[in-house]
């Protein structure tokens, strides 16, 4: 780690991390941009040209940009100064996927113009985004974030900028979100055989409780039933939601096991796992998911299907 | 290809060719002042290129490719170096400014093109200064500055399609708020003289140039600034009697009238051998920067100890011919006070060799004039006519035929030879210069020492503030002829044909053209007032803007109690202005971040009044949420409080909604909200 760098780092790591982020004259810093230090050199060969040739003309010009040059530092701060960033958090994703951050950015006592929003480390600017903020209004910007590997991430480091009006200074600060995000194992590909025979699976085989194929009657609803198999015409009689109980809904009742994913190493084992998860719901199939440790009883929906990639991206 | 891309309309036009056109029109609007100054292949490749842009940016076309561009640049400094055998100095030089800012425009990618584009057009706005500083200018390039500050706000405000007016009231404002260390800046930071040499042409004046050419001048282009200002102690005299003296020229050379060489038998006479008559003329002076060394003094100011001018880092000397010279050219504002007296004596009394040198004429031009004089003298009545007596028939002819007017027309032939001739017994019209050297060549021609004096002649009527103005309009040419026993006698043949521009003293006021003619043909009251409020202002324009000066800064200095001021003086109250202003605005940055929207901060009041019931919000929930989280959490007991909530939000976003919260409303929060704290 260069110098440089490790100024940088300990300089984060001072700051505290919070979800919302006042911006006031002790987070926001401001330097001249190149361009401004061009501006500077400027004025100065404009002020020898009006000197040399004594034009009373070229001293007002020199001096009212150089006014005005001094104003936009003022300007520039003043943008940022007074708002309030607030971060949404974010929804879990697969890993190696971008996932949305929502910044809403608030508190602006006058319109403001050109904040820029982006990450702190990103290799170039070119990904940030640029919101106007309304007088008392809110704006909202989104940022992709794609986590690199399965996990609980800690969100990076993010840098609010602008140079609204002239772009002669920039003004940033930098704000470490105290929001995780949490990263779902990356689907293996192509999808590995689904787990085992009945037999094979022993324990976990689906267990039939019905004998006959046939409809056998109605059970009432449980999360995650199809709607094709709602008896609509009870729930029209003003009856509570019932299912049919049909053999093959329950049939596949599907136990995804840590044993099955019959793979070396965690990670592939996880994301074999996961590849079933996203399968299985695809499907329509309840399924279960046992892992050391954890077992999350069998069910189907999207709430369903959230609890076992989380369980899944949170294991260790 | 279609010659005109389709138009939508302004509203309409994509945000990229809406700031292009924008740019190009406020380049053009700077360009266009030196439109007189720059070579026709430069104007056309102007017009030729800002249209071409402006015709790609309305058809979405692709920009040239950076080749081209290369190429177009060596081309057009090769360009100018051939019209101008050079690509320094000032003609080249904004010659190749010009072209690198219309090359510059089909470059405009990235925001560094950009900034490149401001800092030429800059650049261009103070070149135009070295033409002209006129108020008009000024206006102009005042738009340009903000033009071009309004584009550089918009190259910054990268959301959406901001209206242009918004760009132009942020860049208005970052100027006007700059103004006042601008007019700090202005008025603190110390005049010096120039670094290093300039050429001269760039700053000399029109006035008293020290030489002469009769006939050059087709039409006098009236120059109304200041030359100076005056006050008298007591009664000022008639304007009539007012001759400011300048230059004496008294070698011609046939076509170009100058002074007397310093090598001259008459520039080395000890003393003016000036005799002074009646009483004592004081007066005061304030004399603009001339860039000459001289001072135009009243006709006659003695050399001695109690009438000399008395002048702050100058030293000045009478030469023999009457002229107060100065040990350098005069740069900055002067005052100073003198004495004169109108009634005087000077010059030797008796001829002299010397005195040969003032009847001197080259030969072989005017022959025709000279043939004139010859028959006069042989006329039997001018036979053994004293010298009064031939100028009087010479002033008689002057009279019986002449007009005198400000456009007579060039005089001469391809090099200005025999313009006297021409203008004596030809054309017959002309102005005072025309006038005076005519007669001061008769004279010579009969034989009588003559020479010319330039210098101003009378003063504006009225004063202004105790102070008479003299204008460079009021600039004359007279002459004066060697009598024996008087000396050098001063002769006005101008006065002779026109003698309202000396006996009023009437500034020389060229015809009015056509607008003005029709204005005092219907109101001629409202014309002269019209007239004189433009040249009030423009006196007000040369005296505090273009004229101020070392002088004036510390008179400002003396003002604010400073005794004898100097540079160190400025320099000190220019730093502490300046550690102000940084120091007010770092204030004003401070007491600013306390400054927040009052919803944001009611909104935090809110928080904490509903933590401490138990409820947390989330910071960026809205009030109907926050009604929901009261409900959710303490029941039905809270519901007044719920729906204090919910009325806020209709106060805030519905449809009479109002801009600042009211205090009642957080009165009536508040008091609820510790009763259900307290039950």
């Amino acid at each position: 780690m260069s110098p440089r760098q490790r100024l940088r780092h300990w300089f984060e790591s001072r700051l505290p991390r919070s979800d919302s982020w006042t911006l006031t004259q002790r987070n926001i810093y401001i330097v001249p941009t190149r361009a401004g230090l061009m501006f500077a050199l400027v004025l100065l060969v404009m002020l020898l040209a009006t000197i040399n040739y004594q034009l009373s003309l070229g001293y007002v010009l020199t001096f009212l940009l150089a006014g005005a040059g001094f104003v936009s530092m003022h300007l520039t701060h003043g943008t940022l100064r007074g708002m309030t960033l607030h971060l949404k958090p974010p929804a879990s994703g697969f890993a190696g996927q971008p996932m949305m951050l929502e910044i809403v950015l608030a508190g602006a006592a006058r319109d403001q113009h050109g904040v820029g929003l982006g990450f702190e480390h990103a290799p170039d600017r070119s990904h940030d985004v640029f919101v106007d903020v309304a007088s008392g209004g809110q704006a909202s910007a989104h940022l992709a974030f794609t986590p690199p590997a399965r996990g609980l991430h800690v969100l990076p480091t993010l840098r609010v900028e602008t140079r609204f009006p002239l772009g002669l200074f920039r003004a940033w600060s930098v704000w470490r979100p105290a929001a995780t995000a949490l990263a779902w194992p990356v689907p293996e590909s192509p999808l590995a055989p689904w787990p085992a025979s009945p037999s094979a699976a022993g324990e976990a085989a689906p267990q039939t409780r019905s004998s006959s194929g046939e409809f056998d009657g109605v059970r009432s609803y449980r999360r995650g039933d199809p709607l094709k198999r709602i008896v609509w015409k009870k729930v029209a009689k003003g009856g509570d939601l019932v299912s049919r109980d049909h053999v093959s809904a329950v049939q596949l009742e599907l136990w995804l096991d840590w044993q099955h994913a019959q793979l070396p190493g965690t990670e592939p084992r996880l994301s074999r796992l996961a590849a079933w998860v996203v399968a299985a719901e695809a499907a329509g199939v309840p399924h279960g998911l046992r892992l050391p440790g954890i077992e999350i009883a069998p069910g189907a929906g999207t709430a369903h299907r959230r609890a076992s990639l989380d369980a899944l991206a949170a294991w260790s | 290809m279609k010659l005109l891309p389709h138009w939508p309309g302004w509203g309409h036009l994509p945000r990229e060719a809406r700031d292009a056109l924008f740019l190009l029109a406020v380049i053009a609007w700077t360009i266009a002042p030196h439109f007189t100054h720059l070579p026709p292949w430069c104007l056309a490749l102007t017009a030729g290129v800002v249209g071409w842009r402006a015709w790609l940016a309305v058809a979405n076309g692709a920009l040239p490719g950076r080749w081209p561009l290369l190429i177009a640049l060596v081309l057009a400094m090769g360009l100018t170096f051939s019209t101008h055998r050079t690509l320094l100095g000032k003609d080249a030089g904004i010659n190749l400014l010009v072209v690198l800012m219309v090359l510059k425009t089909l470059e405009l990618r990235a925001r560094r093109d950009a900034f490149v584009v401001f800092f030429l057009g800059f650049f261009i706005v103070l070149t135009n200064f070295l033409y002209a500083q006129s108020m008009a200018v000024a206006l102009a390039m005042l738009a340009s500055v903000w033009g071009l500050l309004t584009a550089l706000v918009l190259a910054h405000m990268p959301v959406g399609r901001p209206p242009l007016a918004r760009a132009g009231a942020v860049a208005a404002k970052a100027a006007l708020l700059g103004a006042p260390i601008m007019l700090v800046l202005f008025m603190l930071f110390p005049r010096i003289g120039p670094l290093w040499a300039v050429p001269q042409d760039v700053v000399a004046k029109t006035g008293l140039s020290g030489a002469l050419r009769m006939g050059g001048i087709a039409e006098v282009a009236l120059d109304e600034s200041v030359a100076f200002r005056v006050r008298f102690e007591g009664r000022p005299p008639d304007p009539d009697r007012l001759y400011w003296r300048g230059p004496v020229l008294g070698r011609f050379d046939g076509v170009e009238w100058a002074r007397i060489e310093p090598n001259s038998v008459n520039a080395y006479v000890r003393g003016a051998e000036l005799a002074v008559r009646g009483p004592a003329v004081p007066y005061e002076m304030t004399l603009e920067p001339s860039r000459l060394p001289l001072l135009p003094l009243l006709e006659a100011t003695p050399a001695t100890v109690e009438d000399r001018p008395r002048v702050e880092g100058l030293r000045t000397s009478l030469r023999a011919d009457l002229q107060w010279m100065t040990d350098r050219p005069v740069t900055e504002r002067l005052r100073l006070s003198a004495r004169a007296f109108l009634e005087h004596r000077h010059g030797p009394l008796q001829d002299s060799l010397a005195l040969r040198e003032y009847t001197d004429l080259p030969p072989s031009f005017n022959p025709r004039t000279l043939e004139w004089a010859d028959r006069l003298r042989s006329e039997p009545r001018y036979a053994n006519a004293t010298p009064e007596a031939l100028v009087q028939a010479v002033l008689n002819t002057i009279r019986s035929g002449f007009t005198y007017t400000l456009t007579p027309g060039t005089y001469g032939d391809d090099e200005g030879r025999h313009a006297i001739d021409e203008f004596w017994l030809d054309r017959k019209r002309g102005f005072c210069e025309h006038f005076s050297t005519a007669f001061v060549v008769v004279m010579r021609a009969l034989d009588v020492p003559a020479r010319i004096v330039t210098g101003y002649q009378g003063m504006d009527i009225e004063p202004q503030d105790g102070w008479y103005v003299v204008r460079n309009s009021h600039a004359h040419a007279w002459a004066e002829v060697w009598l024996e026993g008087r000396g050098w006698v001063r002769v006005d043949p101008t006065a002779v044909v026109a003698p309202e521009r000396v006996v009023q003293s009437r500034a020389l006021r060229a015809p009015a053209g056509v607008v003005a003619g029709a204005i005092d043909a219907v109101n001629p009251a409202l014309m002269a007032n019209l007239r004189k409020a433009w040249e009030r202002a423009n006196n007000q324009w040369n005296q505090w803007v273009l004229g101020y000066s070392r002088n004036d800064q510390f008179s400002l200095l003396e003002r604010m109690g400073w005794r004898s001021p100097d540079w160190s003086d400025l320099a000190y109250l220019l730093t502490a202005l300046m550690s102000g202003a940084a120091l007010a605005g770092a204030a004003w940055a401070w007491w600013d971040r306390h400054r927040r929207d009052p919803w944001q901060r009611l909104a935090q009041r809110l928080a904490r009044r509903l933590r401490a019931l138990g409820v947390e919000a989330q910071p960026h929930e809205g009030l109907q949420a926050l009604a929901r989280r009261v409900r959710e959490a303490l029941g039905p007991r809270a519901e007044a409080l719920a729906c204090r909530l919910d009325a806020l939000d209709a106060l805030r976003y519905g449809r009479d909604a109002i801009a600042r919260p009211s205090r009642q409303w957080w009165r009536d929060f508040a008091r609820e909200s510790a009763a259900l704290g307290s039950r």
